[in-house]
């Protein structure tokens, strides 16, 4: 199977926008082989590139909320484990949850033989198969776009509640008022309202981050424009 | 030389030292934590899975003496019909018109002249003779029929370890073709492999018109003669509004 195939595999994807709530559906049928997992996930299926931009990820996480070897941590959206195999040697032990099984079983075949590592199936948006007060750092990248607002703001609130007093979160997206992020805004206006696809990329802006941070109880709450056209927000539980 | 226990220096370091062993044990503490609420969680949901399944255990058996009355009552009536066509043969053969016919009934018999048999048409495929399987069927034909079809689904080869190439259902002489090679990876981790069958599962979807039939499901063998796997009667309701 080619990286073009599964490219092509991606586009026809069925799922609306309808069903862009259906989260667990439409990450499911993107996921029906690696490459097409890697390329919905990642949008590229070349595991040095996975490798090189999941290093690139971890610096700015370590720039931003800081990383240590004893930190107990959790990725919310971990897809296929492209951050959570070179993140793992650097932490007491990694979480990788998602909603997609399917994401999952990629992400496991990757993991093998890692030794402090987890993945977790999310029954529905939110968190509720940790308990509180647990980890010291829950990030979310690369998935917000793919979400609605509510469903952003649930897992801010459920980061807040897993995160052990004194925790850190970290949470980004494509910012609006960028050029990338207008262009990925009006490339998506091409699209027949119909036609939608259920996984369209959807813009933050920083407010709605910060607000998101703010309402959920977290301390020192900052948005940083990273060099990667992103902007992350990131917060610290009190306590 | 011992370092003194005065030098801040170290002694800043040991402590430094300790503070960090303390972090580490309390942050394995927390990943065990989640680790066992995990687990907890898993069990749960195993559980919750054990107990649906259970529920739905309890449903079919329920089911099962449903069906298992129905049928009851079916050769009940089945019997009384016999015993009163048995009660009729026998008004028949006490009466005087029967008595009367029996001096020529024996001549023909001592003559030979049986009366000529009908026989009936038998039906355009007759079901296929009976071959030796290893076999089995995921879903029971051994039912009441409700739905206006149903698909039979199970796995089977040849004793003498030849090959199937098509599986057939043969319902009354109507014959359904299904799909046969699906994968079976659990039969061949235990029954080891089949070189002539690597993927013996199979699906036939056929319909079931209310009414009693004959059920044969048949496998070709090596692309030429069919062979029955089984044989059954099967009876087919009408669908309960």
């Amino acid at each position: 199977m080619s990286a073009d195939d599964a490219h092509a595999r991606v586009r026809r994807s069925t799922a609306t926008f309808a069903e862009r709530s259906a989260y667990k559906k439409v990450w499911g049928s993107l996921a029906e082989d690696s490459e097409m997992a890697s390329l919905a996930v990642a949008g590229h299926t070349d595991e040095a590139t996975m490798e090189l931009t999941a290093r690139g990820f971890i610096d700015m996480l370590r720039a931003t909320v800081g990383l240590g070897p004893t930190d107990v941590v959790l990725e919310i959206g971990c897809g296929i484990g492209r951050v959570g195999r070179p993140l793992s040697r650097e932490c007491l032990q990694w979480f990788g949850a998602d909603i997609s099984g399917a994401m999952l079983e990629h992400a496991a075949a990757r993991l093998r033989g890692v030794p402090n590592v987890r993945l977790v199936e999310l029954a529905t948006v939110g968190l509720q198969e940790f308990p509180a007060d647990a980890f010291d750092l829950v990030y979310c990248t690369i998935v917000f776009m793919h979400l609605f607002e509510w469903d952003r703001y649930r897992y801010v609130e459920e980061a807040y509640r897993v995160l052990r007093p004194g925790g850190r979160c970290y949470f980004d997206n494509y910012p609006l008022d960028s050029e990338h992020g207008w262009n990925v805004f009006t490339e998506a206006t091409r699209y027949p309202p119909d036609r939608r696809p259920a996984h369209l990329s959807m813009a933050s802006t920083r407010e709605e981050l910060g607000i998101y941070l703010a309402k959920a109880g977290f301390e020192a709450a900052r948005v940083h424009d990273l060099p990667n056209g992103l902007i992350a927000a990131t917060g610290r539980k009190p306590g | 030389m011992n370092p003194s226990p005065e030098d801040p220096g170290l002694r800043i370091a040991a402590l430094q030292a300790e503070l960090d062993e303390v972090k580490r044990r309390e942050a394995a503490f927390r990943a065990r934590m989640v680790n066992e609420f995990l687990d907890r969680g898993e069990r749960n949901t195993y559980l919750h899975v054990l107990r649906e399944e259970k529920a739905a255990l309890a449903r079919r058996e329920q089911e099962a003496s449903a069906d298992l009355e129905l049928l009851t009552r079916k050769l009940e009536a089945e019997g009384d019909r016999a015993a009163a066509l048995e009660a009729e043969l026998s008004r028949a053969k006490s009466s005087w018109a029967w008595r009367l016919g029996a001096p020529m009934r024996a001549l023909e018999r001592i003559l030979g002249a049986d009366p000529p048999q009908r026989t009936p048409a038998g039906p355009a495929n007759p079901p296929a003779e009976g071959g030796v399987f290893t076999y089995y069927l995921h879903t029971s034909p051994f039912r009441i029929y409700r739905e206006p079809t149903f698909t039979l689904r199970g796995w089977a080869w040849p004793q003498d370890g030849r090959a199937v190439t098509a599986v057939r259902i043969n319902l009354d002489g109507r014959l359904f073709v299904g799909r046969h090679g699906l994968e079976e990876p659990e039969v061949i981790a235990r029954y080891g492999p089949q070189p002539a069958n690597p993927r013996p599962g199979f699906e036939v979807p056929f319909e079931t018109p209310p009414g009693r039939h004959l059920l044969s499901l048949e496998a070709q063998i090596d692309s030429s003669e069919w062979r029955s796997i089984m044989t059954t009667s099967i009876w087919c309701e009408s669908k309960r509004p």
